[in-house]
């Protein structure tokens, strides 16, 4: 099948900037269940174990990826790999940006107790947030941070909304076990691709 | 008490008061500001006795707990009451909403790590070819020439040497300078002094016409109000 292997090399080309479905749709001129099909069975082809890469929903997009159960191969090739992860710092300001995006700098400094100018500026540099304009409720105008499609990527997710369940925390609690209790369960998902079944 | 001295650990105030509740076991709803603010300040303090340099959010973090102890002290009022349990409670509830997020970026770190298990690749790069026209092959002078007519235009571009210089003109200067124009010319009208009109210039000439002045070396006389002025040297 022609549109097969178009897909494929597409996926192969676009790489980590991935390949959105209405791309696909456009390029091969197919409707939206068509396009999903075609990208399941693509999918079914690289299950298979003599393949080394298969397809993830990542940010919004698909894109070619390697298999994790393989990864001790390739940590082979890298030097320092731990060096390269978040710090404390920054992935709590991420989650505060995540689950209360659009928020200006101050807000957040606020909810951790610390300053964070200088751990926002480097999530910027590494393309995990961006401005998203003024705030017009609060006085001066701040600028506001959303997270962007590589934090859902750096992350391994699709779309927000697959972010790990936060407790809207109750006032009326009246014990910290309960607090506890309701913390979020981790969400098991390894089936990133959700969004074709 | 044992404390672990460090302030590396914590992610901030918020971070260490939670660790601080943890520690002596107690339900955070139920955190008494006078037992918490003691724990905080005797960490903050062992911390001062090693010479740490401790980061100004931590401070004002102590400094916001004793205002509220302090008001506990206070003999009581009618509302007085009601406003400490408010202090309270907003400090509870940014321990319970900072401890939301805490807790959540164990999560987030889960789905790194697992992210980090694949691999992706930086996209292909797709370019229109350049097509290169071969029919009118050039010789290496021709090539030669252009490189050279390039360099002389970058030679234009490049921006004229200026220097900016500020001459500074100092009283004394002036002084000898008006001195030798009076020996030549006897008396000159105080007008012609200033024959350049930008401020220092003036300033520095009118001041010099004080000092020689004040040192007796020059006479200065007018007839009537709004007459000219006239300057000359002393004793000629």
């Amino acid at each position: 099948m022609k549109n097969k292997a178009v897909l494929e090399g597409l996926l192969f080309v676009v790489g980590d900037d991935g390949l959105k479905l209405s791309q696909v749709m456009d390029i091969l001129n197919l409707n939206m269940d068509e396009a999903k099909e075609l990208i399941t069975e693509l999918r079914k082809d690289y299950e298979n174990k003599n393949r080394g890469i298969t397809i993830n929903f990542l940010g919004d997009t698909f894109k070619l990826t390697t298999k994790k159960e393989h990864k001790d191969f390739y940590s082979k090739l890298l030097q320092n790999e731990e060096s390269n992860i978040l710090s404390q710092a920054a992935l709590e300001t991420l989650a505060i940006i995540a689950y209360n995006e659009p928020i200006t700098r101050v807000e957040i400094d606020e909810l951790r107790g610390v300053s964070t100018g200088y751990v926002v500026r480097k999530l910027i540099a590494r393309g995990l947030i961006k401005e998203s304009g003024k705030s017009n409720t609060l006085p001066g105008k701040p600028t506001l941070y959303k997270t962007t499609s590589d934090f859902l990527d750096y992350f391994g997710l699709s779309s927000l909304s697959e972010l790990p369940k936060i407790e809207e925390t109750d006032e009326n609690n009246e014990s910290i076990d309960l607090f506890l209790s309701n913390r979020i369960e981790q969400k098991n998902n390894d089936d990133d691709l959700e969004i074709l079944d | 008490m044992n404390y672990e001295v460090s302030l590396d650990q914590f992610e901030g105030p918020l971070d260490l008061l939670l660790h601080l509740i943890k520690e002596s076991n107690i339900n955070i709803y139920e955190i008494k500001i006078e037992e918490i603010t003691k724990q905080y300040l005797d960490y903050i303090k062992k911390l001062e006795e090693l010479n740490l340099t401790i980061a100004s959010e931590y401070l004002l973090m102590a400094a916001e707990l004793i205002e509220m102890k302090s008001k506990l002290l206070l003999p009581k009022k009618e509302n007085n009451e009601e406003e400490e349990e408010n202090d309270r409670d907003i400090l509870i509830n940014r321990l319970i909403e900072y401890q939301k997020y805490k807790e959540i970026t164990k999560d987030f770190k889960d789905m790194e790590s697992k992210r980090n298990m694949i691999y992706t690749k930086s996209p292909s790069k797709i370019e229109t070819d350049i097509k290169i026209d071969n029919a009118n092959k050039g010789d290496i002078n021709l090539l030669i020439e252009a490189f050279q007519k390039y360099l002389e235009r970058k030679k234009e571009e490049k921006p004229l040497n200026t220097t900016i210089t500020k001459k500074e003109l100092s009283v004394h200067e002036r002084c000898v300078k008006i001195k030798d124009i009076l020996k030549t010319k006897k008396v000159v009208n105080f007008e012609e002094l200033f024959d350049t009109l930008n401020i220092p210039y003036v300033v520095v000439t009118f001041l010099s016409i004080l000092e020689l002045v004040k040192q007796n070396e020059v006479d200065i006389k007018q007839g009537n109000n709004f007459d000219n002025i006239t300057i000359s040297l002393r004793g000629e």
